[in-house]
Order: C-alpha cells, then structure tokens, then sequence
C-alpha cells in the first residue's frame, strides 16, 4: 500500500525549478534512498513533504490524504517525521528531556492544556522517551545536559527525536553528514538495527553510496529537480542514465 | 552526576512511582520532593521578610527599609515572575507587558468604583484580583495573537506599539474613565474577606512580622504565585517553552504546535501581571497614568535580567534590588565612610539611576546568568559542584 504519493510536484524559486514534476510513490515497510548530485532537489523534496516549503504545483498525499494545506505539526502528527541534515537538538536541556518533548507531542498531541499537571504523571512520555533512548544507545546519558555530547552522539540523538515521535514515515536529511567514518559506521548500524526493531517506512536522502546501496529496497535518482531513474540498488547500479548524469560514468 | 540520582534511587526509592522510573530516569522523584520545599521556603521568606527589612533591630537599621516598600517588592516580584516565563523560559522579549500591568490596574480601579457606586458594595481585594487578572488574560490574549504573527525584534515592536497605544487611550480618549493625566483615584477597596481592614495590623507575633493585613494578602498572593509558576515549570508547559526557545523549528517538527503554546506563555505571564497590577492598585489606592507608560515595560525588561532570566527566584531577586535602588538609595544624602561622619560624595542618592545602571552592565558582562544565577554558582563552589538535583527542575 502507498503509504506517501507525491504527485506532479513542482517548486520553483524565482525562475529556477527546483522540483520538476516528481512523482514520488514510498511503499509502507519500503526504504527508499533519494540519491542525486548537488543541487539536483533532494532536499527541496524533503521540505516539501514535511510542509516546510509550499509546491508551486502538485499534490503530496500521506495514507491517502492530501497535506499540502497543513501546517508542519500537522503532518507530524499524522506520521511524518523528520530528522535533521545538522544535529537539531535542545541543547540546554537534557538527553532525557530531548526525547520526551518528541514523546510528548506523539503520547499528548501538538497541543494541550495542561500546564498545571506535573510532568511526573506522563508515564507514557517517560516510556517512550526512555525506550527510544534506549534504542539510540544513550539511555545511561540521560541527564547529560545535549550539549556536552559529543558530535556523534548528538546526531544518533537527532535521529533518536525523529524516532520519539513514533513515526510510521521517517525522513533522514543526510544523517552520516559530518561523521568520522567510525561514526558513519555506528549510525549505519543504528539505522539497520531501526529497520528491523521498528519495521519502519523510510526515505533516505544521502551522498554515502556504500550506505545508499547497502540499505536501500528501492533507490529514486533525482536530476536538475527530475527524477532520471528508478528501481533496486542493482538496476540503478547498471542504469547507464544515471552513472552519465550522476556518477560522471564511473564504473560502481 | 546520573550515578549519584540512580544511587539515590536504588537506596532510598519510594516503590509507588517505580513503574516509569525503572529506566534510570531517577529526576523525577527528586521533583516530587523539591516542589513543597520551594513553597515552603518561599512561604518563610514571606512571613519574615518585612520584619527584616523594616523592624528588625540592627539590620533594618541598615537597610533603611519600611513595610510599604516591602509590600511593593512582592507586588513587583510577580509580575517580573510572570515575565520571565515568557523571557526567560520561551525566549520572547515583550516590550509592552505595562499594558497588562497597567491595563488589569485600571481595571481593577474601575471595576472597585463600578462596584461602590453602582452595584452598591464595597469590592473585597479577592475579586478585585480576579477582575483584574481577567482582564489581563482576555487584553494578552487579543495582543498576544496580534503580536506573535511575528517573531524577534518585530514582536518586540508590536507589543511595545499595542502598550504605547494603551497609554495613550487612557490618557486622552478614555480620560472620562480613567481620569486621564491625573491617573485614576477612585479606587474603593473593601475588607478582607469583608471582615479585614487592610491597612490594620495582624494580631500579635503575626503582627510583628508581617505587619499589616494588606501585607498578608500580597504575600499569600506571592506564594500562590511561585507555586502555580514552579508547577508550570515542572509541567509539560514547562518542557516545551524551553524547547520553543532553545530551537523552535525543531519543536515544531516534533509536531508541537509552537504557535498556541507561545501564545499560552505570553496569556500565563500576562495572567501573573494581572495579578500583580490588581495588587498595585489595592496597594496604592490609586492608578497612574505612568503604570501603562513604556518605561514600566523597560523596567521589568531590566528587573528580570539583573535578577536572572530563565530562573524561578531571580526576576523576584532583581524586583527587589531596583526598587531598592528606586526608592532607599535614591534617598541617601551623602555617601559617608561608615560609622564616621566623612562625606565622599555630596548628593550621593541623585545617581541611582547610573549606579543601577552600571550594576546592570555588570552583571550583563560578567554574570549573564544574572544575580541568582551568580548566587548558584557560589553555592555550587561551597557544596563540591553537584547541582543536578538542585537546578534540574527550574533551569
């Protein structure tokens, strides 16, 4: 089942188009890769769909629905999530309390009014933030104030916000930017380990072509704001379209 | 820091929350039991602090205080409480909270001589509040939803535009009301309870303390303050104004909708100045024209930064300095060596506004964390660092 469907989708800037008519369909339990050179409208595309840009053209549908006309909670709330290309963290607060605020907002919804209930009685924004932080590896550093991780560490809590929502979709902006390689390998790892815990829907925007082929069912090849090409790691591999445009014909 | 709590809750763990702490998430326990302690503490310091201020042999001696100007630091300590709520904690710098300030004052006047000359009862400070906090709340809700279409120094603008004009209906437009230049003096502020006269002194040792009836009220009303404030803080409201000011397009991306919860902040610290101007207008029996002027606006700016922005206490702490400024040091003649009669300087009390002033750029350079943040880290210094308990909660 399609579980986001972006439809004739068109941005353009001034007079440049970013996104040229992308159709766009991510299966539920299907990991898609956006791959492309600088500047081809990968991350144009993720805005769009978590409503940070408004399309010039087209629709986006999430289970169905349409949500070019809702605001960015809104789409969160409805299973979209997003994780950062830079570390978008709280940094004065506490690792703890960088994933309760996500698990709030997934357990309590994007509003309430309790400001007069002691944030003690959230048991369930404490087992989800706790569970989460356990899945990212930094549960024992719970009440280190964000800030004082180590750059790594605030990228794995990034992504452990992202995943504190409860997402059915997650979309990565490039979350092996800026990693050392031991890094890059821990948050491959993260990720894979994600995929088979959480069974989770998502959209990888990334350069690293080890981690794109590595882990990725299906990869979409974007162009000049085009996509140029479609299909599993190993037809992309062969694909001569895209080793032209793309990889500037060098053998893979 | 995290070994020690989880220590603490492996040793002493009260078994009832056990069910969503089990995961190391130890804090919570310590907040169960701070939340009375800072009721209480405040609660003391409340009961104490005119007699020391104002009577105490020695030390009042000393500080040159009286019990109005104790009642007024409380009053102020409020609203700059309110205030910070939404400076320090959601990181929004309203220019124009005299609106609310000055505008639930007005109201409260008006509606105490509404009460005594149409409705034909003396209103009790009690409703008197209420009216005026009400007030507050509906004038920050229509502002606030003006003001926050626009984020950073054109929010500060907006509110200062909407406080301005505020100002200048009352002065001119409205005068038949308000009794324009002259302020407003028709406040007509009925018993305690309808039993109490305010300005009469408590029975016995209360008596000594606190002083007057008046006092009791304004301090009950601190109290009441500080806890509903600390509970916001330690509340889910709490998590999220900070996380609104610490990376607000993060917040919403977690799927919080940031522009209701900025607008609550500035509602609940409108709220607190409505409670505080209601007391200013108890306190004084009169409304000037001044307390809806930008100045006021600039001031709670300067109280909740010299004090510590983002600190439950220091926007209170920096109340009360400046208006110690305000009212004791502006009044002290000439600046003696202490103990002698040597003058070093002549009209020493004419500068208070510089001395503030330079206190302020101080503090600014050398404590950003203001005064109280100065005082935890002293404190820190003494007890071996540990604060993780102690600053967890409010930070």
């Amino acid at each position: 089942m399609a579980l986001l469907e972006t439809d004739g989708l068109v941005k353009e800037f001034g007079g440049l188009v970013a996104t040229d008519d992308v159709n766009l369909t991510v299966n539920e339990d299907e990991r898609v890769s956006i791959i492309g050179p600088n500047g081809a409208g990968k991350s144009t595309l993720i805005n769009l769909i978590t409503r940070r840009l408004d399309p010039t053209e087209g629709d986006i549908r999430f289970k169905g629905e349409s949500i070019v006309k809702m605001e960015p909670h809104e789409v969160v709330q409805r299973g979209v999530s997003k994780s950062f290309q830079t570390a978008s963290i709280f940094p004065d607060l506490t690792v703890r309390e960088n994933a309760e605020i996500a698990a709030l907002a997934a357990e309590r919804g994007s509003f309430g009014f309790d400001f007069l209930t002691h944030r003690r009685k959230l048991h369930g924004v404490h087992e989800v933030a706790a569970d989460t932080l356990d899945a990212v590896g930094l549960l024992d550093r719970a009440e280190t104030p964000a800030e004082d991780l180590p750059y790594g560490d605030k990228r794995r809590l990034e992504i452990g916000i992202a995943l504190a929502s409860e997402p059915d979709l997650l979309l990565m902006d490039e979350p092996t930017a800026g990693m050392s390689p031991e890094e890059t390998r821990s948050t491959v790892d993260l990720i894979e380990e994600v995929k088979e815990r959480m069974g989770l829907t998502f959209v990888l925007v990334e350069h690293d072509m080890e981690i794109v082929f590595s882990i990725s069912d299906r990869i979409v090849v974007l162009n000049r704001g085009r996509v140029i090409a479609e299909g599993t790691p190993d037809e992309i591999r062969g694909d001569e379209q895209v080793q032209e445009a793309y990889l500037g014909g060098v053998e893979l | 820091m995290s070994d020690e709590t989880q220590d603490a809750t492996a040793q002493g763990a009260a078994p009832s929350e056990g069910v969503a702490e089990k995961e190391g998430f130890a804090g919570y326990e310590l907040d169960t039991a701070r939340e009375p302690v800072v009721v209480g503490a405040t609660a003391l310091f409340v009961l104490v602090f005119p007699y020391v201020f104002a009577r105490m042999p020695v030390v009042s001696g000393i500080l040159q205080g009286y019990q109005g100007l104790a009642t007024l630091m409380l009053i102020w300590g409020i609203f700059a409480l309110g205030f910070d709520l939404l400076l320090g904690y959601t990181g929004l710098l309203s220019f124009g909270h005299a609106a609310f300030w000055g505008g639930s004052a007005y109201a409260a006047g008006v509606f105490s001589q509404f009460a005594a000359e149409s409705l034909g009862f003396e209103a009790g400070p009690v409703i008197i509040v209420v009216v005026g906090t009400l007030f507050a709340v509906l004038l920050a809700w229509g502002l606030g939803f003006l003001s926050l279409r626009r984020g950073g120094i054109y929010f500060s603008i907006l509110t200062l535009a909407f406080a301005q004009m505020m100002f200048y209906l009352s002065s001119a437009p409205l005068s038949g009301i308000t009794g324009g230049e002259n302020g407003f003096t028709a406040v007509t502020v009925g018993h305690l309870f309808g039993v109490f006269e305010l300005e009469s002194e408590l029975p016995s040792v209360l008596g000594t303390l606190m002083g007057t009836w008046l006092y009791a009220f304004v301090g009950l009303m601190t109290v009441v303050s500080v806890a509903v404030a600390y509970r916001i803080l330690n509340s889910p409201y709490g998590m999220v104004f900070r996380a609104i000011r610490e990376n607000e397009q993060r917040t919403e991306f977690v799927g919080l909708n940031v522009w209701r919860y900025k607008l609550m902040s500035f509602v609940i610290s409108g709220a607190f100045a409505g409670v505080a101007g209601s007391l200013f207008t108890i306190h004084g029996n009169y409304v000037p024209l001044q307390s809806l002027y930008w100045t006021e606006s600039g001031e709670i700016v300067i109280m909740a930064v010299l004090g510590g922005a983002g600190s439950l206490f220091g926007p209170m702490l920096g109340a009360g300095i400046y208006l110690y400024f305000e009212n004791i040091v502006s009044g002290v003649r000439d600046l003696t060596v202490p103990f002698t009669d040597i003058v070093l300087l002549q009209g020493f009390g004419e500068y208070w506004h510089l001395l503030l002033g330079v206190l302020f750029v101080l503090v600014v350079w050398f404590f950003p964390r203001g005064i109280w943040g100065l005082f935890q880290d002293l404190r820190n210094r003494v007890t071996g660092g540990d604060s993780a308990a102690e600053t967890g909660g409010e930070r």
